[in-house]
């Protein structure tokens, strides 16, 4: 038998066909249809194959609670695991089924199913055991080829975009609770988001025959005057096609909007926008989920929820088999058999649990009046069918077992309240045992739940619940709403977790969890094996952990665990339902920030220039640096940096250091505080001078350096490293405003207020003459660590006598707008004297063979001034500073730990590598004794060979003697341990 | 994520904040005259209590102001806020000290909770 459409859904444009491929073979469908509706309606039952043993699958439901039907959209940057159940077709739109090799109708991993004792609840724990290594060379490549859902996507730019919204009220959900409480609160000042999921507003009264009437009206009226009367009210704005995936802390909710639902992607416009919600009330009026019933292969293609067999009738106008057959435990197929024989369509038989008695009235009139075959106190024991359902096995009181030929399987087992939301907003859930499923019963923030979501599933009290927790919002009451139903108003049910079944063949399985392939005998073996607490035999058995997050069975499992410890079910209690309720790409979570726009790029005033001169840069935090110069096309790092280094030796380079942080420190108490910040003694400092200074922390480890320049007692100006400037200035405003708030200070950034070039080498002192033809550069006017104002170009500019290199060297500071007409006055009178630009990596070089650190290379938040051989910082008369007590405690005075050395290769052929291990000798037996590691290594063409800083321990202590360096690629080589500076130990080139 | 209500600037969300860790723990006057016990323990060891807790702030993308607050650490409410001058406000003195707790945390564990509130 097959599907028929059915042309009175109202959501379907029928005149309107869609072309579509699945697999690579032409359909059609209809605009409005889903992937899941279109297939149907072209008799396609197969979707995909399952995750752990591919078997075939077929779509089970009709929404986003789908387990099965998830497929691969080629047309759309090949986005996998997509629901065909909720994603709607377009023209041209190129669809491939999941998980199948080389084919969906033969599948060759199927052999796993054979396999399955393999297979069964935690077999990856303990089956891969052993032997060690294999996991990773064999067993991980192949369980991730045979294993999981969709292929990653290829790489594409977001278009998604991001919207913030700050409103009173969020009602999710717009059925049938969702538009009366919309309804109440128009009249209202509130400003009032209304979520739906769907395109279409209506829940219940869109998907179902449940309610005939409503008001007197016909269902689709009554929504299209709820739906205009909201319209025209200036208070409620409604967003379709729109999920609420997270509730969070203070009623923050995160929900995705499709903005291309049955449209091919638009080139330059966002296809998805994540709301961010905040609200005072939230109210959930998100409805309820159909569960299954588990019986002996319950998931073949074939087998679908009675509920969503209905939506597809009401809602996607296919009725996806003419002759069902209709097993449930509960009084909620009266409807969906109604609306069947309307459509001159019978089911082929009723199936219920429930013994005769207990069935209601209205039910069985219907059955007997059109004769359909009716059986009670009765159970589908399993189905049969080579790929798809074909046999159904229904097994009376008695234990007779009755077969039937058919295709198609309706399957109820029950309601619960779609809970997610409000478990995520931390409400507490309680158990219902009339209609055996939890329930919301506390809220823990603003939130309140309405309709079925709470667990009412009495039309005739819809009204007073709505009027009685909305009332607080002074809304316009509903009072009273008339209802002519097509099922009874009283919802029962029959407990009903799983039938008595055979095991017929080790094809046949009981599955819980469809999508994980978790079977009900793995349920229970994982029980067995001690696993009985529900959290760890989810991760157990990866029961209800697929993307569906066991939305129609995750309750079943509750119920089927709760009978075999013998528990109720209240007892065992249910896992925790983690955000987001379905998955959302992370493109949508990250919005625009991608790719240029992931992080702002900062440049200094000479950046273009540096362009224009063979620069390749390098990033430090935000900013883009010079990292080397090429003077030539093919010139790479290690040959620019050999040429620069020896070319500023030897004659004159400048580096554009205007990314350094600049920091301005003012107030009649600035002495006193940058006596405390830093280590280093201000007080006896001259005014015009600069010294090289240390920052602590309060564990008294080096946490950043820079030169500080005092103008006058009350006038401090500080460097900081490029990367430590913004931390560097939140830890001096955290101590001026918590610990010493009496002190008079105030602190700002300057670094981008000022451009620094630090020009170096000995023919400086010439360049500097000859561009700065009023100013006297000789060592007596301008002494080594001084610095004063000068006029340049009519602007002030600051000249500091400090290096980097340990060749004399000058800082220029100097307004970014003039920046770069100085810079190229420094060439213009510099080229001749051998002038060049140098970057980040040649200026590594030079200090290292100076003996400076960098803070962040050769300290890494665990070394003390001590340790870096740097005791001269410390202002040991001052009375206090930020970490100076810390440098007496017992662990930072003991003799071995880690101290700053040089290290220099004894056979000088070898190039020492960076991060690599200082040990003892040659032999790297395990376990090898580690001494230290290199913090900085370079090959240094003014000394001819490689050198490197390293921390060893008790370093100080073993300068003269040798140790060895590991190697990732060759054997451990011998270095000499050496003090850490390497040219110029006297600063004769600094100061003279 | 919170919504903090800046003394200076008035409600914002969080991420215009960052937090500072644990508020009134004094740095000793005279660090020199303190043990390294009573000194690593300023500088190191902070409480970390389920419930009420003391804790500091800066509008770091805001006023850059820091100020101190009063959170349930098992709810995640901010009780209060107050500046660095003021005093430590005592537990009768918050407008919710008869503290909620977040659902899900039955009286006896089911095992979803590691830690239970006393």
């Amino acid at each position: 038998m097959s599907a028929k459409d059915n042309k009175d859904s109202p959501y379907i444009a029928f005149h309107q066909s869609v072309k579509f491929t699945f697999d690579g073979v032409k359909y059609k469908g209809f605009k409005g249809d889903t992937i899941a509706s279109a297939l149907i309606r072209n008799n396609i039952k197969i979707i995909g194959r399952s995750f752990k043993y591919h078997r075939p699958r077929g779509i089970y439901t009709c929404g986003i609670e789908e387990p099965n039907a998830l497929v691969q959209i080629l047309s759309e940057y090949s986005e996998p695991n997509t629901r065909a159940t909720v994603k709607q077709i377009y023209e041209g739109l190129k669809i491939e089924s999941q998980n199948r090799w080389p084919s969906l109708e033969n599948d060759l991993s199927s052999v796993n199913n054979l396999l399955s004792p393999l297979f069964s609840a935690g077999f990856y724990n303990k089956t891969f055991m052993k032997p060690r290594g294999f996991w990773k060379k064999v067993y991980e490549p192949l369980i991730r080829k045979a294993a999981g859902l969709g292929k990653p996507p290829k790489p594409f730019k977001t278009k998604s975009t991001q919207l913030h919204h700050h409103v009173d009220i969020v009602i999710v959900g717009g059925g049938l609770s969702g538009l009366l409480a919309a309804k109440s609160l128009a009249k209202t000042k509130l400003k009032v988001l209304l979520i739906e999921q769907d395109s279409y507003l209506g829940g219940i009264l869109k998907n179902s025959n449940k309610i005939s009437t409503i008001e007197s009206k016909d269902r689709a009226s009554w929504i299209k005057d709820v739906e205009t009367e909201i319209e025209y009210s200036k208070n409620i704005k409604v967003l379709k096609n729109t999920l609420a995936t997270t509730y969070n802390y203070i009623n923050y909710l995160i929900a995705i909007e499709d903005l291309t639902t049955g449209m091919m992607p638009l080139e330059g416009h966002a296809d998805q926008i994540l709301h961010k919600i905040r609200a005072d009330h939230i109210i959930l009026a998100n409805g309820h989920i159909e569960r299954l019933i588990s019986f002996r292969n319950n998931d073949l293609p074939g087998i679908m929820l009675a509920g969503s067999f209905e939506k597809y009738i009401q809602r996607y106008g296919v009725i996806p088999n003419i002759s069902p057959v209709i097993f449930s435990n509960n009084s909620s197929s009266f409807s969906l058999i109604k609306i069947l024989i309307d459509l001159n369509c019978k089911p082929q038989a009723y199936v219920d649990s429930r013994s005769g008695d207990k069935i209601e009235s209205s039910l069985l009139d219907i059955i007997h009046k059109e004769n359909i075959p009716l059986f009670t106190n009765a159970h589908v024991e399993g189905c049969d069918g080579k790929k798809q359902v074909e046999e159904i096995s229904i097994r009376d009181s008695e234990g007779i077992i009755t077969k039937l030929k058919s295709k198609m399987l309706c399957i109820s087992g029950g309601f619960n309240p779609d809970v997610h939301l409000f478990t995520q907003s931390k409400g507490v859930l309680t158990w219902d045992d009339k209609y055996l499923t939890f329930k919301p019963s506390k809220s823990f923030q603003n939130t309140i739940v309405i309709g079925s979501a709470g667990g009412l599933f009495q039309y005739s009290k819809l009204a007073n619940d709505i009027d009685s927790k909305l009332s607080f919002l002074n809304h316009e009451p509903i009072v009273n709403i008339n209802f002519e139903l097509n099922e009874s108003d009283n919802y029962s049910i029959e407990k009903l977790w799983e039938t008595k079944h055979e095991k017929k063949s080790r094809w046949s399985k009981s599955f819980i969890d469809l999508q994980n392939d978790v079977t009900t005998k793995d349920l229970r073996q994982g029980i067995r094996e001690g696993f009985d607490r529900i959290e760890h035999l989810k991760r157990f058995t990866t029961n209800s952990m697929g993307t569906d997050q066991g939305k129609i069975s995750s309750i079943n499992a509750l119920g089927i665990v709760s009978e075999i410890l013998n528990k109720k079910v209240s007892e065992v209690g249910t896992t925790i339902y983690r955000p987001p309720y379905a998955p959302l790409s992370f493109a949508s979570i990250a919005g625009r920030s991608t790719y240029n726009f992931y992080d702002p790029e900062r440049k200094t005033s000479i950046h273009e220039w540096h362009k224009k001169n063979g620069a390749v840069f390098e990033n430090v935090g935000q900013w883009k640096r010079p990292w080397y110069f090429q003077s030539y096309l093919e010139e790479n790092l290690d040959q620019a940096v050999q040429r620069e280094a020896l070319q500023i030796r030897k004659y004159a380079g400048v580096l554009d250091g205007s990314t350094l942080g600049k920091i301005e420190i003012k107030g009649s108490d600035a002495l006193e505080f940058m006596n405390l910040m830093y280590t280093n003694n201000f007080s006896k400092m001259k005014p015009m001078s600069a010294r090289y200074a240390l920052m602590l922390g309060e564990d008294g480890m080096i946490m950043d350096d820079g030169i500080i320049s005092k103008i006058n007692d009350n006038h401090f100006i500080a460097t900081t490293t490029t990367g430590g400037a913004a931390k560097v200035l939140s830890h001096m405003e955290e101590f001026s405003q918590t610990e010493w708030p009496h002190l008079n200070v105030f602190m700002n950034s300057i670094t981008e207020q000022f451009c620094t070039f630090n020009i170096s080498g000995p023919k400086t002192r010439l360049i500097m003459e000859k561009v700065f033809k009023h100013i006297k550069f000789d060592n007596e006017s301008f002494p080594f660590m001084t610095f004063n104002n000068f006029t340049y170009l009519d602007s002030t500019i600051r000249i500091l006598r400090a290096s980097f290199t340990g060749e004399l060297g000058y800082e220029i500071y100097v307004r970014p707008s003039i920046a770069l007409k100085l810079w190229e006055d420094l060439f213009r009178f510099g080229k001749d004297e051998g002038l060049i630009a140098y970057g980040t990596e040649t200026m590594h070089l030079l200090r290292a063979e100076k003996g400076y650190i960098i803070v962040g290379q050769d300290t890494d938040g665990s070394v003390t001034p001590q340790d870096m051989d740097l005791e001269w910082m410390i202002g040991k008369s001052k009375k206090d500073f930020i970490g100076k007590r810390s440098l007496t405690r017992s662990d930072t005075i003991r003799s071995d730990r880690k101290q700053l050395v040089g290290i220099k290769p004894i056979n000088q052929k070898n190039i020492i590598e960076e991060g690599q291990h200082i040990i003892l000798s040659s032999n790297v037996k395990p376990p090898v004794k580690m001494l230290g590691h290199v913090t900085s290594s370079y090959m240094s063409p003014n000394l001819g060979h490689s050198f490197g800083m390293a921390v060893i321990k008790d370093g100080k202590n073993l300068i003269g003697s040798r140790a060895y360096v590991s190697s990732s690629s060759r054997d451990a080589y011998e270095v000499e341990i050496m003090k850490s500076v390497f040219i110029d130990d006297e600063n004769k080139r600094l100061v003279s | 994520m919170l919504i903090i209500n800046c003394p200076y600037c008035g409600p914002r969300e969080q991420c215009e904040f960052t937090n500072g860790g644990e508020a009134h723990v004094a740095r000793p006057s005279d660090p020199e005259k303190v043990s390294d016990k009573e000194w690593s323990e300023y500088v190191f060891f902070r409480s970390n209590p389920k419930g009420i807790y003391f804790e500091r702030w800066v509008h770091s993308h805001g006023c850059k102001k820091w100020f101190n607050a009063v959170r349930d650490t098992s709810t995640d409410k901010v009780l209060k806020v107050y500046e660095i001058k003021d005093e430590k406000p005592s537990l009768a003195d918050l407008e919710n000290s008869n503290l909620t707790t977040p659902s899900g945390e039955p009286e006896v564990g089911s095992g979803n909770f590691t830690v239970r509130k006393i």
